[in-house]
Parts: structure tokens; C-alpha cells; sequence
């Protein structure tokens, strides 16, 4: 695509923080920056100034966890940390000092307990923590705004591009109702409140903006998130080719909505299943958007690393993954290398090579056990919701030793009283190569397979994707990875076993269509990667996706595969 | 009152998140929890005390735990930040 020329006209510049295209009319809010002044109080407003304290900070941790509801998991950590901060004791300590010992204003002492703050992170002088800094400033003043319930009530009309100097989430989001179609502020970072919202609104938003404020003019406008562009009275020229992107932008937005509502299946009807990869509780809040109502990978081992492995913590966790959603769960156990069981443990010299999965579960009898029984206690309570999946499988034996584990709790489980789902899945991850090469022995004594493309690229390949002298050899479309994968895919159809793929492969279209082709119908990816792989499934025939999968397996290199690619999905 | 030597060595440092984690963790403990750094004493149950300390890779920081559950409380703590915050080095 050819550059943009907006030379001659008058633009506001700033940092991106959505991308995304906005044409409407500019309208600019000068809201002055609060001042705030050390007000003395007397002994008598000590407590109307505590109270007004401890209401403000309530009300402060109501409008972030009110703002989780629209974000993303990462942005949602974020926020969960700012609420630490709202709470934490150290500025609880300190304001409530300067009001009570110095005889100070609420809104004084919350700014001078942050600005402290700040100061002593700027003094750092780490790049890591800049970023922070505007976070702590925009919580202070957000937090000053609450203290002396000062809302701007700005109300506009349908179409509007708002520049501002900042906004809070709770106007952003108000003002969205109203019809605000972009956003560019002067403060602010990409981080901030109202950016985040304006991520998950899916509205155009640039920040950092110097002097926007002075330089908008109230006319037409065209902002241009991707490139952080705000551009003035723009030509009809340049309009009509801002025009044009934007209605390519709806388009695709539209068809991929309608697609997360359409029916499941390829141009020839056949059907296929799209679950969603799950790590994290807040994760779950996004299935919905996405229509998954199944988890075709919860991986588990955050609880050993939040040391969150006691059977109750257990249980707990497997049932709110459960209540979360009406479908079924495939739970991963505990994947991780023995060294993250104790300090005593030593470090492998190949830990990818060593001693993790089930190799190191079947050693730990006690916390397999535990895992296990707190899975089949929630299985019995959800028959036939609950799947379990083990990771690392290398030999038969290993599955045969854990079905002989999982027996003897069942039994114990009846005896003591317990309702228990006799008929439980039972599954192996496919991702070591000797385990996709010997699926049709495996599967005899499985319900079902998950390939894990991640790993199964890493030790097909020899590659510690980690290593940065040699992550290019990391390639997940390599041909070899799709020679170990049909033959899996031949040993399920054969054994007539259930067969999922849970690694990023799944995620991205060229490994969908590539796996489609080869019978895979079940594909587990990170949530929001659903709609558009759905896309590119609904959108051809079986015998394309086959024919794909072919040439696939034709081809010699990576880079044939990656051009094989494009040309079928243009013709 | 029992201390510690102990070295950050998640590749980012003590930044935001890991701080969260760090006095998330120390909170579950009844006993008192100092940082100590190049001369600064932070509360270690307090985030923001945390985040000012900067600690980035290869900081080294003294812990000092205070109470009836320091020994447990130190164990857990010396884990966490052993096995980087329980995150996947960004």
C-alpha cells in the first residue's frame, strides 16, 4: 500500500494505542489540570477527611473492577495490580498521617502521597519503570477526581472524534454510548485507563498527543489510530482514500462478527470445532464473546506457581473453570520441569530433555494423587464434562502406569463415598516425536490425542525456541511437522480415537486449513484467535483443505509451504 | 527476626506485575516484611514501596521477615522470587 501524503495539511500527532480509522467531526474539551493546593483543615474535619479518604479509594476500586468486565487478560492484570496500589497500606498509612499529624485536605495528602511515590521512581532513572509513572499519575488524579466528585459531563454527538486532555474509563466508556468514534488525548500512555478501554471498545485512539488541545480545531477530521495521526480539514482526495480503507475495516469486522454466530461447518458442510486454550481465571470471561463454550486446553501449572496446589485450593479452581461455562474442559496436568517443585532440586542441564510431565508426576506420587483425585471428585460432580490430558508422553508404558493410578483412585473414590464419572476421557499429549510416530499403539489405550504443535516443533526440530542464535529454526510449518501430524491423524482415524490440536498451529490459518486437511476437526487455540481462523474454515470446501494439506506435505521447506499457501487462499 | 541475601533474576526486574505478586504472597503472612536495597527499607507489603525500589536483573536485595511465621513466610518468599515470579521470562 502506497504512504499517505498529509503533507499539506494540519495534523495532530501522537502515539498509538488502537489502531483503526475514525472520520467525523473534531470536537476538542480543554479540561484545565486540577490544582491542588495543601488546604489546611481543623482537628474537627479530621474525620469528614478520612471518611471522604476511605469512600473515594471504595469507589476507585468500584470503577476498576467494573472496567475488567471489558478487558483482555493482560490488559486485566494491569488494572488488578492498580488496584493493589489504590490499597495498598503504605499509602493508606501515609495519607491518613497527613491528614491527622500535618492537618492537611484529603485530595492534598492522596497527591502528595503519590507524587512521593513518583518522585522516587523518576530518581531510579530505570526505562522500565517510565511507563509506571504515568500509570501512578493518571491513578492519583483519577483518584483526586473521585475525592471531590468531579465529573466532567460532557455530552456530544453521534460521530464525534474527542480531543481531550484525558479522560476517565467510567466518561470513555459513557461517552462511547453516546457515539464517540475516536479518541486522542495529550496525556496519557498506551497503558492508560482510557486507552485499555478504548482497546476492548474497539475504538481508534492515539495518546501522548503534545498540545492537542491548542492546536484542534472544531471542523471534519480523520484519525488514523494505526499510524497515531489525527488530520485536520483533510482534502477530498485524501478523504475518499481514508474512506475507502475504512469501509475495507468494516467489512472484515462485520463478516468476522456474523461468523462467530453462523453454524460451525466447511463449504461442504462438514463440521468442525473450535475450543479455546485457558491458563489464567479471567480468561474466562472471554468465552463468551468468542461463543466457546468448551476448553480444549486448561493448563494448570499457574497452581504450582501461585503455590495454590493444596487439594481444596485444587478443587476450587477446577470448579469455577467448570461453573464458567456449560461445555466440557480438557485439563492438562501439571506441566512443568521437577525444578519447579523445590529449591532442592537441581536444575537439569536439558531440562526440555529431562525430567517434567508425566515423568516427573509419576515419581511425585503424592502430587499426582492430589491433582488427580481433586479432578475425579469434580468430574463426578460434572459427568462428562471433565477430560483429562497428560502431557509428555514418550512410551506406552507411561500411559498404562497412569490408568493403573487413576483405577485405584477411582475405586477409593466409590468406597469412601464419593460420585465418580466412570466413563472419564482420558487423553496424551502428542508432542514428542516418538509418541506421534507410535500414535496407533497409544491410542488403543486412550480416548483422545491432543497434538501439541509448540513442543512437537521444538524437539522435532532440536530447537529451544528460546535461544536466540537459532529460534529461526524454530519453524512450525516445517514439512516435517506435518508428516508427524498426519500420521497421527491416520493412527485416530484408524483406532477410531477423538483427535484435537492445541498449539499455536491451531491459532493461526495456514495451520487450521493445513490440519482441516488432514482430519483434524477439533482445534483448541487462545480465544481470540476463534474468529478469524472460523473465517477461513467456513470459507472453502473439503477437497480445497485436502488438497492444501497435499501439497503440504509436497513441499521441502518452509518457505514453499508459506507460498503454497497464499496462492491457494487467492487462486 | 531472620534475614536473607537473595538476587532478582527474572530478566525484567521487579517491575509491576511481579510486584504485585511479591506482596500478594507476603500478605497471606502475619509477620513483618522489610526490603532492604542499596541503602532504602521498604515495607515488602506494600507494592508501591516495591515498585520505587526499581530492583531490575541481577539487583541484589536483603529480606527481613519479623514475626511468628517469619520462617515460613521467608521460604515462600525466597521461592517466588527464585522461580521469577512464576512467569515466563518476558
Amino acid at each position: 500500500m502506497s504512504k499517505i501524503d498529509y503533507k499539506s495539511h494540519k495534523v495532530i500527532k501522537g502515539i498509538s494505542a488502537n489502531s483503526g480509522i475514525a472520520i467525523g467531526k473534531v470536537v476538542c474539551i480543554d479540561n484545565k489540570g486540577r490544582k491542588v493546593h495543601p488546604n489546611i483543615i481543623t482537628e474537627s474535619e479530621v474525620e469528614v477527611h478520612l471518611k471522604a479518604f476511605r469512600n473515594g479509594r471504595e469507589l476507585l476500586v468500584q470503577e476498576l473492577s467494573g472496567m475488567l468486565d471489558y478487558l483482555d487478560p493482560s490488559s486485566s492484570a494491569i488494572i488488578e495490580t492498580q488496584k493493589q496500589i489504590v490499597l495498598d497500606s503504605e499509602v493508606e498509612r501515609r495519607v491518613e498521617s497527613i491528614i491527622k499529624d500535618e492537618l492537611l485536605s484529603g485530595d492534598y495528602a492522596i497527591y502528595k502521597t503519590f507524587c512521593d511515590f513518583i518522585e522516587r521512581l523518576k530518581e531510579s532513572g530505570s526505562e522500565l519503570f517510565r511507563q509506571r509513572i504515568v500509570d501512578l499519575e493518571n491513578l492519583r488524579d483519577r483518584f483526586i477526581d473521585i475525592i471531590c466528585k468531579d465529573e466532567q459531563g460532557v455530552t456530544i454527538e453521534k460521530g464525534t472524534i474527542l480531543v481531550t486532555k484525558e479522560l476517565s474509563p467510567t466518561e470513555l466508556v459513557a461517552l462511547h454510548s453516546e457515539g464517540l468514534i475516536g479518541l486522542v488525548m495529550e496525556r496519557s500512555g498506551v497503558t492508560s485507563h482510557a486507552a485499555l478501554i478504548a482497546q476492548s471498545l474497539e475504538i481508534p485512539c492515539i495518546v501522548s498527543a503534545k498540545n492537542a488541545t491548542a492546536k484542534a480545531l472544531n471542523t471534519t477530521g480523520v484519525l488514523d489510530g494505526k499510524e497515531g495521526l489525527l488530520i485536520l480539514d483533510p482534502e477530498e482526495e485524501l478523504l475518499d482514500t481514508y474512506k475507502a480503507k475504512l469501509q475495507k475495516l468494516k467489512n472484515t469486522q462485520k463478516r468476522l462478527l456474523k461468523n462467530i454466530s453462523e453454524p460451525s461447518h466447511t463449504k461442504s458442510g462438514t463440521e468442525f470445532f473450535l475450543s479455546a486454550n485457558v491458563e489464567f481465571e479471567s480468561e474466562l470471561t472471554q468465552l463468551k464473546k468468542y461463543n466457546a463454550s468448551n476448553i480444549g486446553l486448561l493448563r494448570t501449572e499457574g497452581l504450582i506457581f501461585s503455590n495454590r496446589i493444596a487439594f481444596q485450593e485444587q478443587i476450587k479452581f477446577y470448579e469455577s473453570v467448570l461453573s464458567s461455562t456449560d461445555g466440557w474442559v480438557t485439563f492438562r496436568l501439571f506441566d512443568v520441569g521437577g525444578d519447579k517443585l523445590s529449591d532442592k532440586i537441581p536444575e537439569e542441564a536439558n531440562p526440555f530433555l529431562g525430567w517434567r510431565g508425566i515423568r516427573m508426576l509419576l515419581d511425585e506420587k503424592h502430587l499426582l494423587e492430589t491433582q488427580l483425585k481433586a479432578l475425579l471428585i469434580c468430574a463426578g460432580k460434572n459427568k462428562g464434562r471433565v477430560k483429562i490430558l497428560v502431557p509428555m508422553i514418550s512410551v506406552e508404558e507411561e500411559i498404562l502406569q497412569l490408568k493403573q493410578v487413576i483405577s485405584e483412585l477411582q475405586n477409593y473414590l466409590v468406597h469412601s463415598g464419593h460420585a465418580i464419572d466412570e466413563d472419564i476421557a482420558l487423553g496424551a499429549m502428542i508432542e514428542v516425536p516418538s509418541a506421534a510416530l507410535n500414535a496407533e499403539n497409544l491410542a488403543k489405550h486412550l480416548d483422545f490425542m491432543s497434538i501439541g504443535t509448540n513442543d512437537l516443533t521444538q524437539y522435532t526440530m532440536a530447537v529451544d525456541r528460546g535461544n536466540e542464535k537459532i529460534c529461526s529454526l524454530y519453524q512450525q510449518y516445517h514439512p516435517s511437522l506435518w508428516k508427524l501430524i498426519k500420521i497421527t491423524s491416520e493412527a485416530a482415524s484408524k483406532t477410531n480415537t477423538e483427535i484435537t490440536v492445541c498449539g499455536e498451529l491451531a491459532g493461526n490459518v495456514l495451520g487450521a486449513c493445513g490440519l482441516f486437511g488432514l482430519g483434524i476437526k477439533n482445534l483448541s487455540m487462545i480465544s481470540n484467535a476463534i474468529p478469524k481462523v472460523k473465517e477461513e474454515l467456513i470459507s472453502h470446501s473439503d477437497s480445497e483443505f485436502i488438497e492444501l494439506a497435499e501439497s503440504f506435505l509436497e513441499a521441502s521447506n518452509t518457505t514453499q509451504i508459506k507460498e503454497i499457501f497464499e496462492d491457494w487462499r487467492i487462486y | 527476626m531472620i534475614k536473607k541475601k537473595i538476587t532478582i533474576k527474572n530478566s525484567s526486574g521487579l517491575h509491576a506485575r511481579p510486584s504485585a505478586a511479591l506482596v500478594k504472597t507476603a500478605s497471606k503472612f502475619s509477620s513483618d516484611f522489610f526490603i532492604h536495597m542499596y541503602g532504602y527499607k521498604v515495607n515488602g507489603k506494600s507494592i508501591l514501596g516495591v515498585m520505587t525500589l526499581a530492583a531490575e536483573h541481577g539487583s541484589e536485595l536483603e529480606l527481613e521477615f519479623d514475626g511468628a511465621d517469619e520462617k515460613e513466610a521467608m521460604k515462600t518468599i525466597v521461592e517466588l522470587i527464585d522461580n521469577k515470579f512464576g512467569f515466563k521470562d518476558e
